[in-house]
């Protein structure tokens, strides 16, 4: 694609149920408008709490050319700063995680402390004012152990009520108190819109992902009904009704809730598991004989929730699994997997690590291949956009909705 | 020298990146400085303990260093030291 576009103009002209034109998911221009309006103006997900769970630890989370420095402080706060140095602009940590003492640019030692304060430069003379100089702060917040970041000066609004609707859902996880079992990073070659619009369907679940489906209950993703389905379909609402009194009688939010819609969009349900209704694991029982928090049940089900744009997560009785994704090129997309136990939890005896991985290793492998595939086929020459189906592909359409409707609010302002 | 001077004490510091080159260090200087006069190349910046370039691994042998954030007790923890603000105790053997 070397023509120039009418971003504006493919913005307004979208039209409803039905998949994005294709200069959304490869043409360059786009691709810098996503970075900027929608990675560069909304909460972004970027990874857990126990990522760096002791002062001095930090991870750098990267989308297109921005980076940023997320650490934790030593009054264990967590900070988050633009990875750049205020001298000369040499990116400050090259690394994705570490320990930090103080944050030192390598180029020419300016040194910051983990407030920001430039603490030490040499060779600037007695007068040089170092206040004027600390790192770019960027916007930080802790949902309940799953930290977010901003990097617009005004964050996008929302985060508030999103934390007083879903900290209820996740703070029986007691997610700041787990720890790292297993981390995975996988590029995928396709858009990030890809990425997220599979995400956000199980239509495409019974073709591809079979080790998933031993834990997963199709019905809870949407379902054309028929005559043959109408008793299963009754079947999943009576046991989704009794699951949620019964998990609701120990505490535990389960209904669902969406705004999707809302400028720091999300969805949020806990849905039963399949045969012992415990965990996402090959036999559907825990990974982690630890559980998480102060449980005592391991058939808890799985707290789903998703957030616009960048993220979901399924949180067990005995582990997280979080997906935070991060658009590297108009054709290739970073999927990070993290999965999170008891931080009392020991590998080998408490948990086998295949047991816990294998069923999301499997999945996002298949998952990756599809959206290769799906990428592929939209940059040939023959692709139209396709229908959406009513029943399956609904979160899709509502990903859609509200990715065309931030690009159009990001472009008015900008204009 | 006089036998009523007190001379400071040294120990010899061995560097493994710099051939094993063993250096003398005097209790009045700090390890990077003695490494320094002996034409050893060691990166370095702030030179106060705060930055962090001149982080080595001690393998051997005990330092006494006053750091200033640059380096995190675990690190300390894991053998890590400062040399620009480490005096030598004993000889070192450093990576």
């Amino acid at each position: 694609m070397t023509e120039p576009i009418d971003i504006a103009r493919l913005v307004a002209g979208r039209q409803p149920g039905y998949s994005l034109p294709a200069p959304f998911y490869s043409n360059a221009d786009i691709f810098r408008h996503d970075l900027e309006l929608i990675f560069g103006r909304h909460w972004i997900y970027v990874g857990a709490e126990p990522e760096i769970p002791d002062a001095g630890d930090f991870i750098t989370v990267a989308w297109g050319a921005a980076s940023v420095l997320v650490a934790r402080d030593d009054d264990g706060r967590i900070r988050a700063f633009h990875n750049v140095c205020r001298h000369r602009g040499a990116r400050l940590q090259q690394a994705g995680r570490g320990v930090l003492g103080n944050i030192v640019c390598p180029y020419h030692q300016w040194t910051y402390n983990l407030n920001g304060d430039l603490i030490h430069c040499k060779h600037m003379g007695a007068d040089f004012d170092r206040s004027g100089f600390g790192l770019r702060p960027v916007h930080v917040e802790n949902l309940a152990g799953l930290l977010f970041v901003c990097v617009a000066a005004e964050p996008a609004p929302g985060f508030d009520a999103l934390r007083t609707a879903m900290a209820p859902y996740l703070a029986p996880h007691d997610i700041p108190n787990a720890k790292v079992a297993h981390q995975s990073d996988l590029i995928e070659l396709g858009n990030w819109k890809l990425t997220m619009e599979n995400n956000r369907e199980c239509y495409h679940c019974v073709g591809s992902h079979p080790e998933l489906l031993v834990s997963l209950l199709e019905y809870g993703f949407g379902y054309a009904p028929s005559p043959q389905n109408t008793k299963q379909i009754q079947g999943f609402n009576e046991l989704l009704a009794r699951e949620h009194g019964r998990w609701e009688g120990y505490g535990l939010p389960s209904r669902e809730i969406d705004r999707l819609e809302e400028v720091t969009g999300f969805r949020t349900v806990r849905l039963p598991i399949a045969r012992s209704g415990e965990s996402q694991t090959p036999d559907t029982k825990v990974a982690s004989s630890r559980l998480l928090g102060a449980y005592t049940h391991a058939d808890l089900g799985g707290l789903s929730f998703w957030t616009q744009p960048n993220s979901w997560h399924h949180v067990m009785s005995d582990h997280v699994v979080t997906f935070s994704v991060r658009p590297l090129a108009p054709g290739r997309t970073l999927l990070r997997t993290t999965w999170l136990v008891h931080k009392d939890a020991q590998q080998g005896v408490d948990y086998d690590l295949e047991q816990l991985t294998s069923v999301w290793m499997a999945t996002n492998k298949q998952d990756g291949a599809l959206i290769e595939r799906a990428q592929q086929g939209i940059e040939s020459p023959a692709y139209r956009p396709g229908p959406y189906s009513p029943f399956t592909e609904g979160l899709v359409e509502k990903f859609c909705e509200w990715y065309i409707g931030r690009l159009a609010a990001g472009l008015e302002r900008t204009q | 020298m006089s036998a009523d001077q007190q001379a400071p004490e040294d120990f010899g510091v061995t560097f493994r990146s710099a051939a094993g080159r063993t250096v003398r260090c005097r209790t009045d200087q700090f390890v990077l400085e003695a490494g320094e006069d002996a034409g050893i190349p060691l990166s370095y910046g702030c030179r106060e303990g705060a930055c962090g370039t001149c982080k080595s691994k001690l393998l051997s042998g005990q330092v006494r260093m006053e750091h200033n954030g640059g380096i995190r007790q675990r690190e300390i923890d894991a053998g890590y030291i400062l040399l620009c603000c480490s005096i030598p105790l004993s000889d070192l053997l450093i990576e």
